[in-house]
Formats: C-alpha cells, sequence, structure tokens
C-alpha cells in the first residue's frame, strides 16, 4: 500500500491548487487510510466484463440547434463578479515575467 | 404549510412567510439570503391563474438567482450574486412564485449534516439542539417550520430524502434529466438531481409539473413528456406490488422505527397492496458508500476547479496568479472540502483511474442493474429513510470513509446512482421527532411514487403537518 506522508498529500494539495495545514494533512493521512481499505470492498465485486456506468441512463440528446443567439450576456454581465476588471479584462498580476 | 394556507393576497402572503423566516432565523440559522422582498413582488407576474401565483418559495443556495446572492455556503462564493437565473427559478418564476430567500446547505452540496455550512449548524424545527440533517438542510427546516410552502434543494446522495425524513416532510427527488440543472452549482455531475420539500403529495405534484420538462441547456435534462402528477394523482393501491428492502430493515436498531415501518405496510397491504420483501447482495450494498464516494470526490474537484478567485467568488491576494488561487482556495474552501478534493483527485490520476474511478463506475452499473432488476417485478420499493430520528450534532455521522458501515444510513444513494424518482415522507413520530419513509419507483414513474406516498399520507394523517418554531 502506498504511504500518504505529510509531503506527498501536501503535494497532492497543491496539485489542486491549495494547501493543507499540518492537523489537516495528520487527519488526511487517515483518510486515506480508509479509502484504501474500501478498495477491499470494491475488489470483492465482480466487473470483469462489465461497463463503466458514466451517468444513468445512455439516452441521446441533440447538440446541434440553429445558429441563433439565445441567453446571451453582456460584457457587463459578465465581468459583474469579477474581483479586479479594467477596460473589459479582468485584471491578475503580470502573468509573462 | 400547505399551497392551498396561501389564500390571501400575493403581497400578504409573500410578507407573513418572509415574517415568519426573519423570526424564525434566530432559531433555525436556516437562511443564507434574504431576497429584497419588494423588488421580488413587484417582478412576480400578475396571472392569479398560474399555478403558483402568490405562493412564497425558498431557494437552496446553490441555485443561481439573478441577482440574489448565491453562495452554495462556501466562504468562496460569500460575495458572488449571479447575473441569471437557473432554469428551474425561471420555471418557478414562470409559475408565479415568489422567491423570499436562499437556504443554507453542506458547503457545495458536500455533507449529509448541514454542519460544513458557511453560516454554521441548522437547527431541527422539532428540536432546536438537533441537526436538520443535509445537504438541503436549510429548505427542509423552513418547510418544516411553516414558513414557506415549497423549498428548493439539490441531492447528489439523498440530500433531499434525508433531510426530509429528519424535519418530517415531504422530499422529493424526481428522475434524473425529470428537472433541468442548468444553473445549478454542480457537486458530482453524473448524481446531482434538482427536487423540492413539500408538506403535502398534492402539492409536490402541483410543484413537480411547474419543474419539470426538456432544457437544451442541459445536456442530461430529458425529452420524456411530463406527467399530469396532480390530475392522475390516485390512492387506489389494489393489487399494486410494494417490495419492501429486507437489508435496509435488518440493520436499524431502533425497534420502534421498525415495528411502526411493519404497521404501515399492514395498512397499505389492508388496502390491497401486495408486499413482498426483496433483499440485495449484502456484499454489494456494503460498496455504496465508497463507490458513491469516489465517484462523487472525483467529479467535484473536476467540478470546482472553476472557484479560483480569478473570474468571480472571493479573490485572496498573491504575488502571481498560480498565489491567488492557492491563497483563495485556501482560504474559500472549508478544511472538510479541502480533504476531500485531494482524495477525489487521487483518484483521478492516470495510475489510479483503473484501480479506483473506473473500478467505482463499474461496481455502480453492477448496483444498478441488481437494484432495477428488483424494480423490473414491482411498483415500487419501500423502505425506512433513515435508521434515527435526527441526531444531536455530535452523534450525527457524515458521509465519510470507515470500516462501519450501515446500510439503513445509506440505502438512498441507490436512487443517485440509478437516477430513478424517489421520495420520503414522514409515517410516525418517536419521542416527538418524526421519521420518514422512502419510496422509489422506476425512471420516468413518478406517478406511481405519488400515488403511492398519497396512500400513505391518507394512512398517516400527517397531511400538511408543520413543527411550532
Amino acid at each position: 500500500m502506498e504511504e500518504f506522508n505529510k509531503d506527498m498529500l501536501r503535494k497532492l494539495a497543491h496539485n489542486v491548487m491549495f494547501d493543507l495545514n499540518d492537523q489537516e494533512l495528520e487527519e488526511l493521512a487517515l483518510d486515506f487510510k480508509d479509502y484504501l481499505k474500501q478498495l477491499d470492498l470494491l475488489n470483492k465485486i465482480d466487473t470483469e466484463g462489465v461497463e463503466e456506468m458514466v451517468y444513468p441512463f445512455e439516452t441521446p440528446t441533440t447538440f446541434l440547434r440553429n445558429d441563433e443567439e439565445s441567453h446571451v450576456l453582456s460584457a457587463s454581465e459578465a465581468l459583474a463578479n469579477a474581483p479586479k476588471t479594467s477596460q473589459g479584462y479582468i485584471v491578475v498580476p503580470k502573468v509573462v515575467k | 404549510m400547505r399551497y392551498s394556507d396561501c389564500n390571501k393576497t400575493l403581497r400578504e402572503n409573500v410578507m407573513k412567510s418572509y415574517e415568519l423566516a426573519s423570526a424564525s432565523q434566530e432559531k433555525l440559522n436556516a437562511v443564507v439570503t434574504f431576497a429584497d422582498v419588494e423588488k421580488q413582488i413587484e417582478e412576480t407576474i400578475q396571472d392569479e391563474t398560474l399555478p403558483l401565483y402568490g405562493k412564497p418559495v425558498a431557494v437552496k443556495d446553490n441555485i443561481s438567482t439573478k441577482g440574489i446572492r448565491t453562495t452554495a455556503s462556501s466562504r468562496i462564493l460569500d460575495n458572488y450574486v449571479p447575473v441569471f437565473d437557473a432554469a428551474v427559478v425561471e420555471k418557478l418564476k414562470a409559475a408565479g412564485a415568489t422567491i423570499i430567500c436562499k437556504t443554507s446547505m453542506d458547503e457545495l452540496g458536500m455533507g449529509g449534516t448541514n454542519l460544513n455550512a458557511y453560516t454554521g449548524k441548522v437547527n431541527n424545527p422539532y428540536d432546536l439542539s438537533r441537526i436538520s440533517g443535509g445537504s438541503s438542510g436549510g429548505s427542509a427546516a423552513l418547510v418544516a417550520a411553516g414558513v414557506v410552502p415549497m423549498a428548493l434543494g439539490t441531492d447528489t446522495g439523498d440530500s433531499i430524502r434525508k433531510p426530509a425524513s429528519y424535519c418530517g416532510v415531504v422530499g422529493f427527488k424526481p428522475t434524473y434529466g425529470r428537472i433541468s440543472r442548468y444553473g445549478v452549482i454542480p457537486y458530482a455531475s453524473s448524481l446531482d438531481h434538482v427536487g423540492f420539500f413539500t408538506t403535502c403529495v398534492e402539492d409536490a405534484c402541483v410543484t413537480l409539473k411547474c419543474l419539470a420538462g426538456r432544457d437544451d441547456r442541459d445536456m442530461t435534462s430529458s425529452y420524456e413528456p411530463v406527467g399530469e402528477y396532480d390530475k392522475n394523482l390516485n390512492s387506489d393501491l389494489n393489487g399494486k406490488k410494494i417490495a419492501v428492502l429486507d437489508n435496509v430493515l435488518s440493520s436499524i436498531k431502533d425497534e420502534r422505527i421498525v415495528n411502526e415501518f411493519h404497521q404501515l405496510m399492514k395498512k397499505l397491504e389492508d388496502r390491497g397492496a401486495v408486499i413482498v420483501h426483496v433483499t440485495m447482495d449484502e456484499n454489494l450494498l456494503q460498496t455504496l458508500l465508497p463507490v458513491y464516494l469516489i465517484i462523487a470526490n472525483a467529479e467535484a474537484c473536476a467540478n470546482h476547479s472553476n472557484l479560483d478567485g480569478v473570474r468571480f467568488g472571493m479573490r485572496e491576494e498573491g504575488n502571481d496568479l498560480e498565489e491567488i488561487m492557492i491563497n483563495s482556495r485556501t482560504k474559500g474552501f472549508s478544511s472538510a472540502v479541502r480533504k476531500r478534493f485531494v482524495l477525489g483527485s487521487y483518484s483521478l490520476f492516470t495510475e489510479n483511474q483503473e484501480k479506483l474511478f473506473r473500478k467505482a463506475q463499474k461496481v455502480r452499473r453492477v448496483i444498478v442493474d441488481s437494484y432495477t432488476s428488483i424494480l423490473k417485478d414491482c411498483d415500487c420499493i419501500v423502505a425506512p429513510a433513515a435508521a434515527t430520528v435526527a441526531p444531536h450534532e455530535n452523534d450525527s455521522v457524515d458521509e465519510k470513509m470507515s470500516d462501519t458501515y450501515l446500510v439503513a444510513e445509506n440505502h438512498m444513494i441507490l436512487g443517485n446512482m440509478a437516477g430513478t424518482p424517489s421520495l420520503t415522507l414522514p409515517y410516525t413520530f418517536i419521542d416527538g421527532l418524526p421519521v420518514g419513509v422512502n419510496v422509489s419507483a422506476k425512471a420516468f414513474d413518478e406517478q406511481t411514487v405519488l400515488n403511492v406516498a398519497k396512500a400513505i399520507e391518507e394512512e398517516t394523517q400527517l397531511e400538511g403537518k408543520c413543527a411550532e418554531v
């Protein structure tokens, strides 16, 4: 079984763009222990030849429609919730250094 | 409160509910944001013939409401004000309803207690020291307290039906795709459903008819025609085959809950129903919660990657874009949610996908095949909706991995995995606290669920029952 030390868990958290403090890392290590134990339960189930179930139903849906505008947001509406904007753009710190 | 109790003018009905919501807030803590009620009244379509005209309603806080703050009970969305209505809100408004408030929930829907809400615990109207259940706890509590006749909820793994049991109201999650999810902040896309709470089955029929139907903006919404659920409501159980899921009953320790359930089944039998007892493979049921959590955490991690404080939401400063995102997400999500995201992300790693995520998806199919094969031979499946009455905060068991597993606490996840319609309504009171019975049927057979629920309601006489708060 994989070893879930703090460094590895911190790296996993950084991969999904946040931090965890020491106490959270300790709790998460315990969660992982339980998480992987559950694999034993799953492995008891024979899934040979079984297709993954991605959605409850496999009913076809239609994506094609006439190229007509519907449910349009204005630029000001689209930017209404951005923390910082300027001249129709969202402002963030300089990306290219 | 039933729809029929809203029998005064629109303004009087709405103001009464608004005042009740305000007055109950200190006790229940069910509301995240009160709407500008004057503005909502002004914008209500003035047409008394509309089915929900003059009906004040509450909306779970993960459902987008144009101009009304929508936080999903998460700090990261604390300042978010949608610029559009969710499809289900559009439908409510088109039916004449007036929104009075947004209700508390477990953060981003991730939980079953409503203790994981940024605004804190929601209190159970029947005993304020107990939990409401979650994740749609605020909506359940407001309907149970007689504040509004109907409140919207969402249900990813029993998040409507469990709080309905704890709060003693009708909680209905129709078939996957029956109600559009456009504009709903997602949790896990393959399991998420929109539904609602009412105090009686008739109101549930009216509500479903208003909210159901295809919406091109939600690719999973269904083309199946919408029924005349209210007109076709029929509580005649003669010859109806009702299957009791025995695995659930055998895992409930409180004999009073089991005995009351058997008495209810006897009454349904006396009405002409054929009661049959069925079981599912216990090993398979043991996998319900882990399969659910593996799939839900993985889908949630992907769905919420856009919550980064850049385009919307609470931004924390940083020296570069990456630092802004990390700081915003670290401060914006609770510890419980961040831990779930790590678990979810882990199962999506290329090297883990086969043994974790895909394995869970395959086991899901085995579970669903087994469940639907039972449904094929009967009209509906019933079982107690919970193993206990609403617990106290410290006794509550949230959705988490552990060695101990209680089928009775998690069996309603079957309805999310299979997408089948599933409704909880109260059937008894134990020590003054409600307990719910769950009724589930074949996909898109909402009418049978409602008909059987109506028969149960006639037996229990709990139609319209509310708590004094």
